[in-house]
């Protein structure tokens, strides 16, 4: 090959890339980006990952939570502190190519009272604030979509209309990127709206009150988060996010650590509230 | 006189509370689930069972294509105490044909052996066909006041605490048929030293010379399976928090009886004492195999930059095996062994030793386009080899490999015990990649919803060698030479196959060697936004693959080039339904495929047409599948060298059902 059917052709490539690029960066501009510090998997501050191999430090750290709206679709992604990998072959049980992690992506969209959901989704064990409920959640699960839709109906069929199973859910090097319709959303997220990400791992043999989430229990096991309850009274997720102000960590912690410790079967009023994260508030 | 009422009211108060007390504690101790699991099978052949590729060696009764078989499973755990659980798992045996009604287990006297006997009675298939239930797990896990000890867990486990190139996971099937005890802790908090020491039963079969350790059939005298252990050791360390270190040490150990002790030999008198020496009711014993395998494992994930992780692995193998005790295959069978037999220039039995190293770089799209490159060097040596490691489910390197299709998936291992069998034709397979010295590049590109990849690997082999000794130290499986189709099993002597004959993956070794194989793949994944969100999967794959095996015959060459399109569709048209259909084309052009260095060498030629369609469904709780494949295949091949064509024209099918609960 000579020199300048070289350079044509890494011209051509070039284009080609920034032909499929610049879209991206420019819808991205309209979308945003939140980061959420490192090392806060704890949950409460005191949860510890199981002790099988395949839950490599990191695997449940969220570092970064990005909205990109684009045409009319938006592309969801949540990064972790660990390189994403897919030990137990997702292809086999028609899965998306991960197998460890699971989120659940929560969106207000109008931030009043009275509407929308306050209980968090079976297996979470946490719930909202009346202003702050979820009117949509995104299941972000290495599950195939049949299998998580046959959950929502044996668990939360209540939420049916309001629980998206994404189009697309994949996973590239740290990043989990779901793509979701936004007609689905009710539209192209607005600049009003408030997120949570509850990082949780994917249980495909759950407990029958859980939907498709691993359990926290009081000492960790091959499969088993440690360091909570061994009742469903502590929240069962790893990390979440949490508004911008203060020790983002210690604030983490102090959330999740505000549930009744003292009862074996919770009620509602029992469990940590979670809040909303309105990335737009203020601007 | 004591007031006896006091204690009659405590009696009969206790005998009203105890029983509440105990159901409570039963609803609170006892966490029950259950499992059932269907399977249909359907091929245009006259095989009859519900596993595609059953037992290889020893035929068994429930391989075969044409079948229905269901399967339960019961877990049972508890929470004994604060600390302390145990659980175990009892399983239906697989096998029992839906046909098969009434068989109870038993055989009458005089039955032909199975798989082709069978009449009306239900005393004709044996055990394989009663479905009896069998306790495959039990286990108990404690976290005893023992400084620096976490968890002891005694019994059951898939071994998943070591890694592929020491103790590999058990297959899934296998998934706790192994038994142990194990000893988690930590040494300095914070998990900047933790350890983990286990002592594992070694199973009977396939971990050692012959896929056995020791069975009567092999030493009527000495044989001894119930003393083989294997040891191991990890310690995990994070010095930083951006580092994690990994050392893990094994030792497999299979004994035999010593086979001159005193104790074995000569006439069962207690008083006898003849020049060997006197029986005393102790009996020495003589190491069959010894494998030793270490690894140091390093990740560095930089807190500093989202950019980039890079990890390394070096890893050492040391394998033994006493010829005294451990029939040689490689002389005797036909090549067919899962170790070396090695031998010094005086031909006395020395340890096979290797080395294997591995690295990974992987960046997470440093110029925020969407595109992240991985690479890997890889370089494992002509002798390294895991005897206990991962057999399938697990891949050690980035590379697609050779043996990955479009429908079939795959993966790589570092041991010549690799399993591809007892499994069904969509199932992984799996290639070893010992000797195996190279690299791999991997361009990931997300454009939007798409997503494609681009992999470049070249292969060279620490195992190229000229006249190798292949008559009696190194395995090579008889047939080494060519291409392999894993999908479709034949009599045929050349293609992988019921008998585990034809370009098996295991195969390393060859007497004349000098090979080195290229391979690029492309792969597209392109979801379309219309109604039922159709996703379209691509794949592009070519190996070239070229041995000019002995370098003083200019005319031994082997030159194969494969190339494979593949393309599948996939839409969800409900809630509960996703169905796929695709198609992959594959041809192999095979230059010095068949033959020998003494008759010459012949080209073969193979194209292969496979379309699938199937769906999977979920509702309430109840998964299925169906996937109905049809498949032609042409085998050219050259008359000359006294070989035949061959084609396939096979339909098949697979569904599955299954709930839990």
């Amino acid at each position: 090959m000579n020199v300048s059917r070289f350079r044509r052709l890494l011209a051509a490539a070039g284009l080609l890339t920034a032909a499929f690029s610049l879209p991206a960066l420019a819808e991205n501009e309209k979308g945003f980006k939140l980061s959420d510090p490192i090392g806060d998997d704890k949950g409460p501050g005191t949860y510890t990952y199981p002790t099988d191999a395949v839950y490599k430090p990191g695997s449940f750290d969220i570092t970064e939570f990005e909205v990109v709206p684009r045409g009319n679709e938006t592309e969801f992604r949540i990064t972790v502190r660990a390189r994403i990998e897919d030990p137990w072959d997702s292809p086999a049980w028609g899965g998306n190519g991960f197998s460890v992690q699971m989120a659940f992506i929560h969106i207000d969209t109008d931030h009043k009272k009275g509407s929308g959901v306050q209980d968090g989704l079976p297996g979470t064990n946490v719930r909202f604030a009346e202003d702050e409920a979820w009117d949509r959640v995104i299941i972000v699960s290495p599950q195939g979509a049949p299998r998580v839709n046959s959950e929502i109906g044996l668990k939360a069929a209540q939420w049916k209309d309001k629980i998206i199973v994404p189009k697309v859910t994949r996973a590239q090097g740290k990043t989990l990127i779901a793509v979701v319709d936004n007609a689905q959303l009710g539209g192209p997220p607005q600049t009003t709206w408030g997120y949570q990400v509850l990082m949780q791992s994917n249980e495909g043999f759950p407990a029958k009150t859980d939907l498709l989430t691993r359990k926290v229990n009081e000492f960790e096991g091959q499969h088993r988060f440690g360091g909570g309850s061994d009742y469903d009274n502590d929240p069962h997720v790893m990390d979440i996010l949490v508004p911008p102000d203060g020790d983002p960590a210690k604030k983490q912690y102090e959330i999740l650590s505000k549930y009744n410790h003292n009862t074996k079967e919770p009620k509602p009023e029992d469990l940590a509230v979670v809040p909303m994260v309105y990335p737009h508030a203020g601007k | 006189m004591a007031r006896p009422w006091r204690g009659l009211a405590t009696i009969a108060a206790l005998g009203v509370l105890m029983p509440g007390l105990a159901a409570r504690a039963d609803s609170l101790n006892f966490d029950m689930s259950g499992k059932i699991y269907m399977k249909y099978m359907y091929q245009n052949d006259n095989t009859q069972g519900c596993l595609s590729l059953s037992n290889p060696f020893w035929r068994d009764n429930i391989g075969g294509h044409n079948g229905v078989c269901s399967e339960f499973e019961l877990n049972i755990k508890a929470n004994v105490g604060p600390k302390v659980t145990a659980g175990v798992r009892l399983q239906s045996r697989w096998g029992m044909l839906w046909q098969d009604w009434w068989e109870n287990g038993d055989l009458k006297p005089n039955i032909a052996y199975p798989p082709n006997s069978g009449d009306t009675s239900g005393e004709s298939l044996g055990q394989n066909h009663a479905q009896y239930i069998k306790l495959r797990a039990a286990w108990i896990r404690m976290g005893p006041p023992i400084p620096t000890v976490k968890w002891v867990t005694i019994g059951s486990t898939d071994y998943s605490m070591w890694n592929e190139w020491t103790i590999g996971k058990a297959r899934y099937i296998d998934r706790d048929n192994g038994n142990g005890v194990f000893i988690e802790g930590g040494l300095i908090p914070q998990n900047r030293l933790d350890y983990t020491l286990g002592a594992m039963a070694l199973p009977k079969l396939w971990a050692g010379p012959g896929w056995n350790t020791g069975l009567s059939a092999n030493e009527p005298l000495a044989n001894l399976y119930g003393t083989d252990w294997a040891f191991a050791a990890k310690l995990e360390s994070r010095p930083i928090d951006d580092l994690r270190l990994k050392l893990i040490g094994s030792w497999t150990q299979d004994w035999e009886a010593d086979r001159y002790s005193p104790f074995l030999t000569g006439s069962p008198d207690a008083a006898r004492c003849d020049t060997v020496g006197c029986p005393d009711h102790s009996t020495k014993m003589a190491t069959r195999f010894r494998g030793v395998n270490t690894t140091l494992e390093g990740f560095y994930t930089p807190s500093w930059t989202d950019l980039f992780s890079i990890s390394a692995l070096g890893a050492y193998s040391n394998n033994y095996v006493n010829p005294n005790y451990a029939t040689n295959l490689v002389r005797n069978g036909q090549g067919f062994s899962p170790v070396v037999f090695k031998t010094d220039a005086n031909g006395n039995p020395i340890a096979s030793t290797g080395l294997a190293a591995r690295v990974d770089l992987e960046f997470y799209d440093p110029f925020k386009i969407g595109l992240s490159p991985k690479f890997e060097y890889f370089n494992i040596g002509s002798e390294y080899n895991a005897i206990m490691g991962a057999r399938r489910e697990a891949d050690v390197l980035l590379t697609d490999g050779i043996i990955t299709g479009g429908f079939t998936r795959g993966g790589q291992l570092p041991t010549l015990n690799v399993a591809n069998e007892f499994q069904d034709w969509d199932e992984p397979w799996y290639e070893t990649v010992i000797g195996w010295h190279g690299f791999t590049t991997v361009l990931e590109q997300v454009v939007g919803s798409t997503k494609l990849s681009g992999e470049y690997s070249y292969v060279g082999y620490n195992t190229n060698m000229q006249n190798r000794d292949t008559a009696n130290q190194y395995p090579d499986f008889l047939y080494t030479h060519g291409f392999t189709d894993t999908t479709s099993y034949t009599a045929d002597q050349d293609y992988a196959n019921v008998y585990d004959r034809g370009k098996d993956p295991r195969s390393v070794y060859d007497k004349y060697q000098a090979r080195h194989t290229h391979i690029g793949v492309l792969n597209a994944q392109v979801p379309i936004a219309t109604v039922w969100s159709p996703l379209l999967n691509f794949k592009v794959k070519y190996v070239f693959d070229r041995d000019n095996r002995n370098l003083s015959n200019p005319k031994d060459d082997y030159i194969g080039r494969m190339w494979l399109a593949f393309a599948q569709i996939t839409v969800q048209p409900t809630n509960e339904l996703k169905v796929f259909a695709g198609y992959e084309y594959s041809h192999w052009s095979e230059d010095g495929r068949n033959g020998s260095e003494a008759a010459g060498y012949f080209p073969a030629r193979t194209q292969r047409h496979t379309a699938r369609i199937g769906m999977t469904y979920a509702f309430g709780g109840v998964l299925a599948g169906y996937t109905v494949e049809y498949f032609h295949k042409n085998l050219l091949r050259d008359p000359v060298g006294g070989y035949f064509n061959m084609i396939w024209n096979v339909w098949r099918a697979k569904g599955t059902v299954e709930v839990a609960w």
